[in-house]
């Protein structure tokens, strides 16, 4: 395959940014349509009360709590790729970055809606933020809730810093390509002025070097905080130590999952053939056998534990799952994570490109199902069986729920209109990076020593 | 020493007429939902009489079981509170701070007892029946937690009244509304500080047991039976 | 753009910049008035070895440890000043307190990284004292900043030399 010169590499990467389908247009109205649905739904709730919702006595945490940890669960995607590879100088990860840490700072934000959301009362819900109050009461650092807002935060901004601070030269890069005056004067602001002297490259070099470091760490906190949430408090199969490796490892599986998603449909609908390579997709999928791998060994440690202690509460909610009222989803579940993907994934003919994907759009619904199951079963059957109730979701529920992989969508498609979707600066280094000359400009260095 | 309410429920005399449930909502502004909401499982009975079958006809046995708020020494449902809206008083109860409350409903999770009642919606009292309530006790509005709180309004008047009176609170002079409606005189009230309140004294029977003991919340009512339901068992 | 007088060539690839900045310097040109921009790091080569970043990783873990102190301190204060009891647990809760600790001290290394970077790297700057947009295109600018007059025509040569497809000049040299 004759390599690419930058040239066409800016082309080629910068023509999703100018060239606009139909079919772009219809999606974008499709999926605001939902969203717009999905805010009106919040607000009905809002003024009519939380009482719109499903919950109820005793299930009082389901789909919105549910949305919570699978979106912040997903947001782990950007992360493994962009830092852990980074750290293993896995030349790979280049053109899949970028793609990455947007599906962690968009899913990031949209997971971190819920905590408003789901209040009785979300128009209070900055009491969560210490500040000075007339009262000289703060909010209260004993519990998981607090925990959650200082890790999310924290994950937050770290990821829009690990995603912003290589847009920068590609911000340059567009303004130096822009077609339009408005588009130019846009650029040339986002780009900070960036020229490419060795000072700054070293120090974003260096910067993305120490996030990299610096955000695995915030990553393993944040999904072990939000497991807290569970295992803080004495409910039949919440209280257990694995939740927070537990909800680590799905984190890393759902959020490959939705990379693996993402890039197949982005090397469909932008024609990235040629920098979305069957070999990203064939590693990607080994990452993505390894972490089912993984999450059946949690789920078959935890049960284990469980049915081996045969405690009369959290047996109860064991075979609810198991045999009872929730097996339906609870086999769908494992299905989904692992009966399905693991042969597609492990046998090396069908881990293509579409195999990869086909998996990780089971993985990604049965990871949605692997939240709910932990969180329903168990609060529909706690201690007392004359409390046990049950949970359905209503209307305002799965609008809203809905919404929210629209919202994704929507946040995809206008980002990789206005930013190139693919990390150009990066790709390139990565090219010149490996000893092999490139013949073409091989050929140029002969005749300019001429 | 500051007074260390408790409660003391005796099985084998309660008749499960639930009386205490109909005066806890007429003393406390507890609304009642509807037959759709209830149906939802949205009911709140801020005290309520747990009632389990045990054998088959002729041969059926019925319990009955008063639970309400346990007021637990460790409550898991106060840590979890982002707001400090569920906390720990100074005379041993949990208390519940309707203000602070912003319906994270943590607490009602992790309460082992599942004595947590939300307001999914603005409570409504049709005309005249808003003539009835007690001016003692908020009204709650939507999005907040409550729960069953000893009558702290009436431990609050009684504690008044004897400062008034400059004398120290006599046992048994303060009685929620459950306690001071049953007819059968199965529940008692008092200060578990006072080693010679009734209370106290009941607490310490060889017929008392706690419910959930186990999960180490230190509840503050004991639970009075001949035989413990379980045969052998302790729980 | 504000004007300044540079003298640069327009390399194709890195062993041509190489050749060019060791031409350069061969002519006795002070390295801090060389100018290197490229479109992408150049990590291994000489020519992009000038002011590397030594002090970042030192001033993070500085901002690490003003962030953790922060968030003993915010846990440490918001607790203490309206005290109250929950669960049993002690006012001070060692665990959760860790945990704020820890957030806040990977939060003060985030925004001190981001801050050294910016202020490190001069950024923002909107109006560059030198740019060529061919950079974009992939090629390497060499140069020198402000030389004198006479030295003008043997760093042209000596750009050319080295295999620079294009030499350009700004400011007064621009003229001619």
């Amino acid at each position: 395959m004759v390599a690419k010169t930058p040239e066409q590499i800016n082309e080629d990467l910068l023509r999703p940014l100018s060239v606009t389908s139909g079919r772009y247009w219809v999606g974008l109205a499709f999926f605001s349509g939902i969203v717009v649905a999905a805010l009106c739904a919040f607000l009905f709730q809002v003024y009519s009360g939380i009482g719109v919702a499903g919950i109820r006595r005793p299930v009082f945490w389901g789909f919105y709590i549910t949305n919570f940890v699978f979106w912040i669960g997903l947001s782990h995607a950007g992360t493994l790729i962009s830092a852990i590879l980074r750290l293993a100088n896995a030349t790979w990860r280049r053109p899949v970055t970028r793609c990455a840490e947007v599906i962690t700072v968009f899913a990031l934000s949209i997971g971190a809606t819920f905590p408003v959301i789901h209040l009785g009362r979300p128009w209070l819900a900055f009491w969560l933020f210490p500040y000075p109050t007339e009262r000289g009461l703060w909010p209260n650092i004993r519990s998981p809730l607090l925990w959650d807002f200082f890790a999310i935060n924290t994950y937050l901004l770290g990821s829009v810093t690990f995603l912003l601070l290589p847009m920068v030269p590609d911000f340059a890069l567009v303004r130096d390509h822009a077609k339009t005056a408005v588009r130019k004067r846009i650029y040339t602001i986002l780009a900070l002025g960036w020229t490419g002297t060795p000072r700054q490259w070293h120090r974003l070099e260096k910067a993305m070097q120490i996030m990299a470091i610096a955000i695995i760490p915030v990553a393993v906190s944040v999904h072990s905080i939000v497991s807290w949430d569970f295992a803080m408090a004495p409910v039949p199969m919440w209280h257990s130590t694995i939740f927070a490796p537990y909800f680590v490892a799905g984190a890393i599986f759902s959020g490959i999952a939705a990379l693996i998603l993402a890039m197949a449909l982005l090397r469909k609908l932008l024609h990235l053939e040629e920098y979305l390579l069957p070999i990203h997709f064939q590693n990607l999928g080994k990452l993505l056998l390894v972490m089912s791998l993984l999450w059946v060994y949690f789920v078959f440690a935890e049960r284990l534990t469980t049915w081996y202690g045969n405690g009369s509460s959290e047996m109860a909610v064991f075979w609810l799952t198991q045999t009872g009222s929730y097996s339906p989803l609870f086999w769908t579940m494992v299905t989904c994570n692992f009966l399905i993907p693991f042969p597609i994934l492990a046998i090396k003919k069908l881990r293509t490109i579409t195999g990869t994907a086909i998996a990780s759009f089971t993985v990604v619904i049965g990871m949605w199902l692997e939240r709910f199951l932990i969180i329903v079963p168990s609060l529909s059957h706690k201690y007392l069986p004359y409390s046990w109730g049950t949970y359905r979701p209503t209307w305002v529920e799965i609008t809203i729920t809905a919404g929210t992989f629209a919202a994704m969508a929507l946040l995809y498609m206008l980002f990789s209109k206005t930013v190139p979707i693919i990390s150009i600066w990066e790709l390139k280094w990565g090219r010149h990076e490996e000893p092999v000359r490139d013949p073409v400009l091989a050929q140029r260095d002969e005749e300019a020593m001429a | 020493m500051a007074h260390q309410w408790g409660m003391v429920i005796d099985l084998d005399r309660c008749t499960g007429c639930e009386a205490c449930v109909v005066a806890c909502h007429a003393e406390n502004n507890i609304q009642t939902v509807g037959e759709k909401q209830a149906a939802t499982g949205r009911a709140q009975h801020w005290i309520r009489v747990e009632r389990y079958y045990e054998g088959e006809f002729p041969d059926v046995k019925v319990k009955f079981m008063p639970v309400m708020c346990q007021q637990c020494g460790q409550a898991p449902c106060e840590p979890v509170c982002p707001t400090f809206a569920s906390y720990h008083t100074a005379e041993g109860l949990n208390g519940q701070v309707y203000n602070r409350c912003i319906g994270t409903r943590y607490c009602a999770n992790a309460c082992p007892y599942n004595v947590r009642f939300f307001n999914f919606f603005n409570p409504v009292w049709e005309k005249p029946l808003h003539l009835q309530l007690n001016p003692d006790v908020s009204v709650r509005t939507v999005g907040v937690m409550e729960k069953c709180t000893f009558c702290v309004q009436r431990i609050k008047a009684g504690e008044i009244q004897a400062e008034a009176e400059n004398r120290p609170v006599k046992d048994g002079e303060i009685q929620p509304a459950c306690v001071q409606s049953c007819p059968t005189r199965a529940m008692v009230f008092g200060d578990l500080s006072d080693p010679q309140s009734e209370v106290s004294r009941l607490a310490h029977s060889n017929r008392a047991t706690k419910l959930l003991d186990e999960l180490g919340t230190l509840p503050k009512v004991s639970y009075l039976q001949r035989d413990s339901w379980h045969g052998g068992e302790d729980t | 753009m504000a004007a300044v007088n540079s003298v640069y060539g327009l390399f194709h690839g890195p062993h041509a910049a190489e050749r060019g900045m060791n031409a350069l310097r061969a002519a006795g040109i002070a390295p801090d008035q060389i100018i290197v921009m490229s479109p992408e790091p150049f990590e291994e080569y000489g020519f992009a070895q000038a002011e590397r970043a030594k002090l970042m990783p030192w001033l993070v873990a500085l901002g690490g440890v003003i962030g953790g102190t922060t968030g003993y301190l915010i846990a440490w204060y918001t607790q203490t000043a309206y005290p109250i009891v929950t669960g049993g647990m002690p006012i001070m809760a060692p665990w959760p307190t860790g945990i704020v600790t820890y957030e806040l001290t990977m939060m003060g290394a985030i925004v001190t990284t981001l801050i050294t970077l910016l202020i490190g790297s001069r950024l923002p700057n909107w109006k560059p004292k030198l740019y060529d947009p061919e950079i974009s295109d992939g090629k390497i600018l060499i140069g020198v900043v402000d030389p004198p007059d006479n030295a003008r025509a043997d760093i042209e040569n000596r750009l050319r030399r080295a295999g620079a497809e294009q030499v350009k000049a700004t400011g007064r040299f621009s003229a001619s």
